[in-house]
């Protein structure tokens, strides 16, 4: 069975092509547009790891994050904040999770491929 | 000099010789005459003679002219009883007389000793007094006496000041007119203070201090307070010199005593609105606004002790208008009117802290522009690089010919070159607002330095010397310092003719402070005119293109060295080529690092 990667992010085309790139690297993916309804996901169906966009509406990644830790089950659930924010940089440095990657939108696909593959085997 | 002999040991001056002379001879007349008189009864002389010699005898020498009234005495009743005797009248007569001798030699000696006394402590007091002393006449001011102290005090011998009078030495007329009239109220004076003027025409001020010893003679201490008055003097052109200087200082100034204002200066009644009168004597903690009052010290009002000060506080003040500004107070003891006071020193800060807030607010609305900025470059890219890779990496899948697959090569180097500039723009936003920490570690340079040359391929692209001593440890953000290099090595690039040299050299020694790593090109040089430009770029500030990508790599390259405690240096010659050092410190200061 593949390893799902579930994509969190609201702007379309972006959805699109994450969800190529994902399955051409051999995971499969999930995409979610909204931030609460990820979170209702992920509690019927814990993905292998997560992308996560910060700049989202009802709510950012962070509070996403910040919910998604709260749940014990999904403290060793890995992400990777996928943003093109560069606020980013500043707020890691304040968060210890050795389970939190990042990657600056736009990435290519092998720097796509190097940050999964920290967290996931080889599909 | 009075001229001595001796005889049987004792040392006796001429005049008591003379003196001794003259008592023998009028003790043996008187002998011989009341003798003769006893024997032919002429009583009218004979007992009164005897006082030339008694009286003379106990004034000269008391005691022993007590002795020589007691011997007259055996003689005179000795000859009264050879010649009177049994008349018991004159017996008693004569016996009486001669203790009459006695009682009159005691009382002469008793009162010649005591004027004696006072006389000798008088010239004790006078000669070895430290005060100068000083006897004139108060209706000629002649002086009669005048001791050592008084003469040195105004340069004169005291031979010369017994030639002159005592009103001569005031420093002015007006000095002597006030003397006059003190002198003429007939009262006993003390710390008269006047100016004289010496024999050098030198002012003394002295302290006069002056009783009448008879009608004409007055008796005048005189101290010398001279270097006194020059201190009050000196302190009172210091005091007028720190009002001039308070006066005009450009920073308030208020003095407290007792908690209550005592001066302000100008810059401190406009910083408040209240004129000086109204700030006198008003309690500066009533200037404080309400709720910074419970900050102001307490020392406030335990000024005895003088407790220690704080360095600075920073309060805000009512207005007289009710405006609220901002004031940095300095605390200093000082002694004003020879008291303790407390000089406190404001610096109004109102408009600087209305900037820096101005300045916070616009830096973090300029970062929440930026990231939104950045957010809405950088997001569009992603779709372009996703589906550029996905072709490029499944050519066949879809339908993708060489030629299209050379078009999204290109497609991907400008997408690559747009982020590059969106990421050096939002680096340099985020430099500016100075919210970049340094991530310290202990690494290697020439590995830092051989990975920045292999990532960007600059060997191919120059042919590179590097002249760095193995084992080279800095101490530094080896992330921002290989962008510092990468910077550099971009610029010589750029700036190198072909073929293009560049030499990297490092060229500090083991004393020096500062690491100094130097990146020369043999380039066509920089014109001075342009040297300051070269690290002020920023977007839209000159040509777009490449120059300016380098521009903003070079002031994010500035911005890290500087950021370390250091800074780049520039050596350029037009045709030759320029040599861009970068000098990091060797031990930077408040840093942790890690190894």
């Amino acid at each position: 069975m593949k390893q799902t990667i579930l994509i969190v992010e609201d702007d379309q085309p972006n959805l699109d092509v994450m969800e190529m790139l994902i399955r051409k690297l051999g995971y499969e993916p999930v995409l979610i547009s909204n931030g609460l309804e990820a979170l209702e996901y992920v509690n019927k169906n814990p993905p292998s790891l997560i992308l996560l966009d910060i700049m989202m509406t009802p709510i950012d990644g962070w509070v996403f994050l910040e919910r998604f830790r709260n749940n014990a089950a999904m403290k060793n659930i890995p992400v990777i904040i996928f943003s093109a924010a560069p606020e980013v940089e500043e707020r890691m440095t304040h968060i210890r999770d050795p389970c939190l990657g990042v990657l600056h939108k736009p990435v290519s696909l092998n720097e796509l491929k190097d940050a999964i593959l920290r967290f996931l085997p080889k599909p | 000099m009075e001229r001595k002999i001796t005889v049987a040991g004792h040392s006796i001056s001429h005049t008591d010789i003379v003196r001794i002379c003259v008592i023998i001879s009028l003790t043996l007349s008187c002998i011989f005459i009341t003798s003769i008189s006893l024997t032919r009864h002429v009583e009218t002389i004979y007992a009164q003679l005897f006082y030339f010699p008694i009286l003379y005898a106990a004034y000269f020498y008391q005691r022993r002219g007590l002795f020589l009234a007691g011997f007259c005495a055996v003689i005179y009743e000795v000859l009264a009883y050879i010649n009177i005797f049994p008349d018991t009248t004159g017996m008693i007569y004569t016996t009486s007389q001669a203790i009459l001798f006695i009682c009159i030699a005691a009382v002469v000696a008793y009162f010649t000793e005591k004027i004696n006394s006072s006389e000798t402590r008088f010239r004790s007091i006078f000669e070895k007094s430290l005060l100068g002393i000083v006897l004139f006449d108060q209706n000629t001011f002649a002086i009669r006496m005048a001791n050592d102290p008084f003469a040195s005090m105004l340069g004169y011998s005291r031979q010369e000041l017994g030639t002159m009078t005592f009103a001569r030495f005031f420093h002015t007329k007006e000095e002597q007119r006030r003397f006059f009239e003190f002198l003429g109220s007939s009262e006993d004076v003390i710390h008269f203070e006047t100016a004289f003027i010496s024999k050098s025409e030198r002012p003394v001020w002295v302290n006069l201090s002056w009783s009448r010893i008879d009608e004409n003679l007055v008796s005048c201490s005189v101290i010398d307070i001279t270097q006194r008055r020059l201190a009050e003097q000196a302190a009172v052109e210091n005091h007028q010199h720190y009002e001039q200087v308070t006066e005009h200082a450009p920073t308030g100034i208020v003095i407290i005593r007792d908690n209550r204002i005592v001066y302000t200066n100008p810059i401190f009644r406009a910083f408040t609105g209240y004129d000086a009168d109204e700030l006198y004597g008003m309690e500066i903690r009533l200037l404080v606004h309400p709720d910074d009052q419970s900050q102001f010290p307490a020392f406030m009002e335990v000024l005895d002790s003088q407790p220690s000060l704080p360095d600075r506080l920073v309060l805000r003040f009512r207005t007289k208008t009710g405006d609220t500004r901002l004031g940095t107070l300095f605390f200093t003891w000082i002694t004003r009117m020879g008291s303790p006071a407390i000089l406190v020193n404001l610096v109004d800060v109102t408009e600087h802290e209305r900037l820096k807030e101005t300045m916070l607010l616009d830096n973090e609305r300029r970062r929440g522009t930026m990231n939104t900025v950045a957010h809405e470059l950088r997001a569009p890219l992603q779709p372009l690089i996703g589906n550029i890779n996905l072709l490029l990496q499944n050519p066949e899948t879809y339908g993708v010919t060489e030629k299209i697959k050379e078009i999204l090569a290109q497609c991907s180097l400008s997408v690559d070159r747009e982020q590059q500039i969106i990421d050096q723009m939002l680096e340099l936003s985020v430099l500016d607002a100075g919210k970049v920490p340094l991530k310290y570690i202990s690494f290697d340079l020439p590995a830092l330095l051989q990975s920045v040359i292999d990532d960007g391929d600059y060997a191919s692209r120059a042919d590179l010397a590097v002249t760095v001593p193995a084992g080279l440890t800095f101490e530094a953000d080896a992330n921002r310092i290989s962008v510092v290099l990468d910077a550099m090595l971009t610029n010589a690039v750029n700036l190198a003719k072909p073929p293009r040299k560049i030499r990297i050299s490092y060229t500090s020694a083991p004393e020096d402070t500062m690491h100094r790593l130097a990146i020369q090109d043999n380039g066509t040089g920089i014109s001075s005119a342009k040297l300051d430009e070269i690290f002020n770029q920023s977007p839209g500030n000159g040509n777009a293109g490449q120059s300016e990508r380098i521009g903003m790599s070079l002031s994010i390259a500035k911005k890290y060295v500087q950021m370390h405690g250091g800074f780049i240096s520039v050596d350029s010659t037009l045709n030759i080529g320029s040599t861009f050092t970068i000098h990091i410190p060797k031990h930077p200061q408040n840093a942790e690092i890690k190894p």
